[in-house]
């Protein structure tokens, strides 16, 4: 496909009637309530098990996956609750293309399975492999199977081969394997071909194909449950309950935008881009129009050359989280949640990325994206908006080997301070958009030839405010092996600060160096990869978050410790 | 003579057993506040002077108390300070870095039982192996506690990075601290759970210092007071993982004690299992399903054991969501608690469905049938406009209901916005919250790699076995049963748990570079750490019962599974079975195997144990006996329409007699609903067997 037709995908998905009267009144509120609750049971019990088989850490430890359960048109019924969000409406977009450009709806049979990890389709880079299983239930007028609808997930995968995930892949090519919409299984047999090519072209073919299978069995369980669920009902088909959840779901959504005042909101946001010369600009544009928002990001940087780049479903899935979480946390996820979202952005610019510009670490500019939106939004709905989080997260992957020989990859998350929010300080060392466990350690320690210095709270480095920005933290680790240890780092706001609302300070700036063992202090880049010698430690300094309102003359609060817990 | 005895939030339940005949005696008192103990001395000045038993005859005594957590959530623990190795003072504070929901903007951590203030480090360091790299400057550990005592410090928690592998810095600091502050109460971490992972080492460890001391003065006034009335036995108290410790065991860990409560149902289902099967009734997969007022809890108990997990959250900010709480990686019987009891409150939602809890009436105000001022509909209202409860008959008639306020709530809040009858409303309330224990009870099978459906259900709680029936055939399930004394069933769990101590040990290794030797001394001296505890608790050596197993995973992954140890001597030749016993329990939770992946091994576990109280219930009756078992009819809402339902009354139930359903068993305690085409009989014990057939 072309990519100019992701260009205005929102406006295509919008087609379906929106309104009550033109549904069949088939399920009263309790019916609904009871089949809605138990649709979203499904894709959680699927999403539970791909979780605890991933061997990928960002998948396990990070619930750096999702699963959809959608109805004949692709459009998504219930999406699995413990997702990050980059995977908002991605799934939906996704078989909606495959529909339409790959596979009409007349060649899906029983037993197909569909892979692909097209950026443009998925997630927004290679990593990130979605599995689409159709599902059949009953017979049609002739006799065939009948498609009812589908079920996917998509999940980060241990490795796709091209060059170690980062920032600094040139072009889309040196990321590795493409992986184009396929049938990964045809009819319930396996595409050996394909699966000899993943095998051969993967780090870790074992894990690889291990977590690929795991996809595809997450998917059978959903089909399983549902089928089962069907018969319990009486259920021919699922599209009549999916219009009725999505009419909901709509309407909360419409009816809580509507609440917001009408107007165009904007916002500009610089950020590290390479964390050296190449900043890059949000600008975003916000419109609130009775009960539908716009988001244009008109006038943001140009691609980069480094791998930040973002397309246009990943964009959107990170603009329309944060405007979910301000107006209706509570709504589950599917298609009617989003269909009055609306995201811009020009071609060819950073958040909407074309062939060949690189996407590896497109997470740095998507988990950032709230962050200009918050600031609009700040302007129509100040109350429930967050000051900027000092970091969505930082990543560093360390690889080497043990004294012994063994080698090792491990994957560090390191969380900055929270926003202020009103009536609340930001929280210490929390991630946003991001959510990711640290790594304890002990658990570090074990895995890698390392000694850790220090992993300590920052004091005042969360910004001052009535409602202080939470503190970031100080994290030092030695190289205390004989081999040089491999990084690869991801930070953000080294140059930048994480702003604070209505008066707020914003937080403190992080700093990334090393330390030599003659005690000197070195470079090493914001984004891209180093060589840690053995006796030098990296020391990392994460920034704090932004204060909401304008710091009072009491005593500063501190978010850091808690009197209250002994008064 | 033994007697259990249980604190709960509303009330505090007492069973006393004459082990060779087997007979009971109940009880039920008001908890008392502030102090419990008020509430514990009437309840067993009522049961001994009724029974005519002087406490001198009573030769144990086992307590399970709440006083634990609501220490922890109320924040009513001791000031407490906390030694870490220098440069990880803000571990606590930290934790690991997640929000529990990732849409709530405006969420709030769960706050350290710690503040900065009192959290130290001092210099040490030891690293991975337990080799210590800086050795401790007791100077500074000296120095740090005279300050923290002078500003009224009570407890201090002690927990340096790896003193799991080498516990010698650890136990430096203690025994100064003990020397010095002998009034101090010192908690190691060494101690208190030796597990990698310094977040969660660090919490329980923080978390045993901050309710010792409280506890301690608690246990001290408890035997005291008992001594003062004459007894002269033993007590014994319940822990989380339905094991019983000694006095000394719980007042060293009283971290140990924050489940001992719901711990009690699962044991008494244990003990109501054996009971079956020697009357032949096999139920070898159980699912323990409690309702009360606020939650629903259900547990699995397999071939005559309950699920342990060590995944458990003390003070949950939001009571229902995993990782808002305080992580103790202690061992607790593996529960779900969901938001659905007899108070939990129906209501339409922002998209106009009908949703039932997780908020509660509990009992103040209550339902909206108490007349105490609840105005909103709940459980217990739709359960009486059913027709399911009797308004003449709650609690035995103690407590009447308001058929008119129920009806008035569901109205007004539910059926007219729906444009619905009160019925219809009032059954989509019972629906919804059957559903949510359903889904919740399912999903928790279905991690475990289980099928719900071969599982029989054991229901108790005053709601359980109101709505026991239908959760049971949303499962899939065939046979429930309703025990006797399921209104005191966690004290009578107390009565059946055998003593235990869980030894534990960190060491992260692969399989193939396993140093075998050195594997089985640890191991060895583990399992007479257990013994000499037993020992002391007054077991013989022959009674005693040893289980390792150790928490393994393919090397890279980030979850461990339980792997059951073969026994004796450890050699590479136990290799072969370790890998088998570890790929049985994967394929069985996950369904595959990863042949060629090397296994990792990173916790080793040994449990020792005394033999779970052997005796034989005895045939029981409750106060009036009636002869007829037939008490009348009523109209009860079925679904679609009124059926005029018979109602039984369960203690004049003949044992042996089948009645067909649809029918109601009325009791003091609770109530047992059975629909159409199930049968129930009542077996020469006193518990109620429901079978139900598929097409019911």
């Amino acid at each position: 496909m072309t990519n100019s037709k992701v260009g205005c995908f929102r406006a295509m998905t919008a087609t379906i009637p929106n309104t009550d009267a033109s549904l069949p009144h088939a399920f009263n509120a309790i019916d609904l309530s009871i089949l809605w609750s138990r649709l979203i049971s499904i894709v959680d019990e699927a999403g539970t098990t791909l979780q605890r088989t991933a061997f990928s850490s960002v998948t396990r430890e990070s619930a750096d996956f999702a699963v959809v359960l959608m109805d004949t048109r692709g459009q998504s019924l219930a999406q699995s609750s413990v997702s990050v969000p980059s995977f908002l409406g991605v799934l939906p977009f996704l078989v909606k293309a495959l529909l339409r450009d790959y596979f009409p709806p007349q060649q899906w049979q029983p037993g197909d399975v569909v892979i692909t990890n097209d950026p443009w389709l998925c997630a927004g880079h290679k990593p990130d492999i979605g599995i689409v299983s159709p599902i059949f239930y009953g017979k049609t007028n002739d006799g065939r199977p009948r498609l009812i609808g589908f079920i996917g997930c998509i999940a980060h995968s241990p490795d796709i081969g091209g060059t170690l995930w980062g920032a600094n892949a040139r072009d889309f090519y040196e990321e590795g394997l493409y992986l184009p919409p396929m049938k990964l299984f045809e009819a319930g047999q396996r595409n050996e071909t394909l699966f000899r090519l993943i095998e051969t072209n993967v780090r870790a073919p074992q894990q690889t194909l291990g977590d690929i299978l795991a996809q595809v069995a997450a998917n059978d369980q959903g089909i399983r449950s549902l089928l089962r669920l069907m018969e319990e009902y009486g259920l021919t088909e699922i599209d009549t309950l999916g219009a009725h959840i999505i009419a909901a779901s709509e309407k909360a959504m419409r009816d809580a935008i509507r609440q917001a005042p009408d107007g165009t909101y904007c916002a500009e946001y610089e950020a590290d881009g390479d964390g050296l010369n190449r900043p890059v600009l949000l600008k975003c544009a916000l419109t609130i129009r009775g009960d539908e928002i716009w988001v244009d990001y008109t006038g943001t940087s140009a691609a980069h050359p480094l791998a930040i780049n973002a397309v246009l479903n990943y964009v959107f899935a990170y603009t329309a989280y944060p405007i979910k979480c301000v107006f209706s946390p509570e709504v589950p996820n599917n298609e009617g949640s989003f269909r009055p979202i609306h995201v811009w952005a020009p071609e060819g610019s950073l958040l909407n990325a074309q062939k060949p510009a690189p996407l590896g670490a497109r997470n740095v500019t998507g988990n950032l994206l709230y962050a200009p939106v918050m600031l609009a939004l700040s302007q129509a709905v100040p109350d429930r908006v967050q000051a900027d989080c000092g970091a969505a997260v930082w990543v560093m992957v360390l690889s080497g080997r043990h004294d012994d020989g063994r080698e090792f990859v491990e994957y560090l998350f390191l969380a900055g301070g929270y926003g202020g929010r009103k009536g609340l300080p930001g929280e210490p060392t929390l991630c946003y958009p991001t959510n990711v466990a640290n790594v304890p350690v002990e658990v570090f320690e074990n895995d890698a030839p390392v000694l850790v210095l220090e992993k300590k709270l920052l004091p005042h480095s969360g910004g001052a405010g009535q409602y202080p920005g939470g503190a970031g933290q100080r994290f030092a680790y030695r190289n205390i092996g004989q081999h040089a240890i491999h990084i690869s780092n991801v930070t953000e706001k080294l140059r930048h600060q994480a702003y604070g609302l209505f008066g707020g300070k914003p937080g403190r700036r992080g700093r990334l160096y090393i330390l030599t063992p003659e005690g000197r202090r070195r470079f090493t880049p914001p984004k891209g990869h180093d060589t840690l010698l053995p006796g030098e430690t990296l020391v990392m300094e994460l920034p704090g978050g932004g204060g909401y309102g304008p710091p009072t003359s009491r005593r500063r609060l501190s978010s850091s410790t808690s009197k209250k817990a002994h008064a | 003579m033994k007697l259990g005895i249980d604190i709960g939030g509303t009330f505090t339940d007492l069973v006393l057993l004459d082990e060779h005949s087997g007979q009971m005696a109940f009880g039920k008192t008001l908890t008392t506040y502030p102090d419990p103990l008020e509430g514990i001395l009437n309840g067993v000045a009522q049961i001994t002077q009724e029974r005519g038993v002087p406490l001198a005859d009573i030769t144990t005594v086992v307590h399970g108390t709440t006083l634990v957590t609501n220490a922890v959530i109320e924040r009513k623990g001791a000031r407490t300070a906390l030694l870490t190795t220098r440069g990880f003072e803000d571990v606590l504070e930290i934790g690991r870095e997640m929000r529990y929901d990732i849409y709530d903007l405006f969420l709030s951590m769960p706050k350290p039982l710690v503040p900065r203030p009192w959290r130290i480090g001092i210099r040490e360091r030891v690293d991975k192996t337990g080799r210590v790299l800086q050795p401790i400057d007791l100077a500074e550990v000296e120095a740090a506690a005279d300050r923290l005592v002078q500003r009224g410090v009570q407890s201090i928690a002690v927990c340096f990075l790896h003193a799991f592998a080498n516990p010698e810095h650890e136990r430096a600091a203690g025994e100064l601290l003990r020397r010095k502050y002998p009034h101090l109460a010192v908690s190691l971490s060494s101690e208190v759970l030796p597990e990698i992972r310094e977040y969660e080492r660090t919490s329980a460890t923080a978390m045993n210092a901050y309710v010792q001391p409280l506890t301690q003065d608690y246990l001290r006034r408890f035997k005291q007071a008992l001594a003062k009335r004459g007894f002269q036995g033993q007590i014994l108290i319940m822990n989380s993982a339905g094991r019983l410790t000694t006095l000394e065991g719980a007042q060293r860990f009283p971290v140990q004690l924050l489940e001992s409560g719901p711990a009690g149902g699962t044991m008494a289902s244990v003990f109501f299992q054996k009971q079956l099967a020697s009357a032949g009734v096999e139920l070898p997969q159980l699912l323990a399903f409690d309702m009360g007022g606020t939650t629903a809890k259900a547990s699995m108990v397999r071939h005559g054991q309950p699920e342990i997990t060590h995944h458990f959250e003390a003070a949950r900010e939001r009571r229902f969501k995993k990782g808002s709480g305080l992580p103790v990686r202690i061992p607790v019987i593996d529960m779900i608690e969901i938001g659905a009891g007899g108070g939990s409150i129906a209501r339409l939602n922002a998209l106009g469905l009908l949703t039932v809890g997780p908020d509660s009436a509990a009992s103040q105000p209550g339902p909206a049938c108490y007349g105490r001022g609840g105005q909103l509909p709940t459980v217990t209202d739709a359960d009486l406009v059913l027709g399911f409860l009797n308004e003449h008959y709650f609690l035995g008639g103690t407590m009447p209901l308001r058929r008119d306020l129920a009806e008035r709530a569901i109205e007004k809040h539910l059926a007219r916005p729906l444009g619905i009858s009160v019925a219809e409303a009032a059954w989509g309330i019972h629906r919804i919250v059957n559903e949510n224990m359903a889904n919740a009870a399912r999903v928790h099978i279905l991690e475990k790699g289980l099928d719900p459906r071969p599982f029989s259900m054991l229901a108790f709680g005053g709601a359980g076995p109101v709505h026991a029936f239908a959760v049971a055939r949303l499962l899939g399930l065939s046979r429930l049963v309703v025990p006797s004394g399921a209104g005191v069933l966690s004290a009578l769990g107390f009565l059946v748990s055998p003593i235990a101590t869980e030894v534990v040990f960190s060491h992260v290794i692969p399989l193939d570079r396993i140093d075998w030797p050195a594997l089985n001394e640890r191991l060895a001296d583990m399992e007479r750490q257990g013994r000499r505890f037993l020992q002391e608790a007054g077991l013989e050596a022959g009674a005693i019962e040893v289980r390792r197993v150790a928490e393994a995973r393919y090397a890279g992954q980030g979850h461990e599974i339980t792997v059951v140890l073969p026994a004796g001597k450890l050699s590479e030749a136990s290799l072969p079975e370790i890998s088998r016993n570890f790929e049985q329990e994967y394929t069985l939770r996950y369904g595959r195997v990863l042949p060629h992946m090397p296994l990792e091994f990173v916790t080793w576990r040994v449990v020792v144990s005394g033999p779970a109280p052997q005796w034989q219930l005895h045939q029981q009756v409750r106060g009036h006996l009636s002869t007829q078992p037939l008490k009348g009819k009523r109209p009860v809402f079925w679904g679609k329409e009124w059926l005029d339902t018979p109602v039984l009354d369960r203690y004049a139930m003949p044992s042996g007699e089948r009645f067909r359903g649809p029918c109601i068993v009325e009791e003091y305690e609770s109530t047992t609903v059975v629909g159409p085409q199930a049968v129930v009989w009542r077996d020469h014990f006193g518990n109620l067997i429901v079978e139900i057939s598929e097409e019911s």
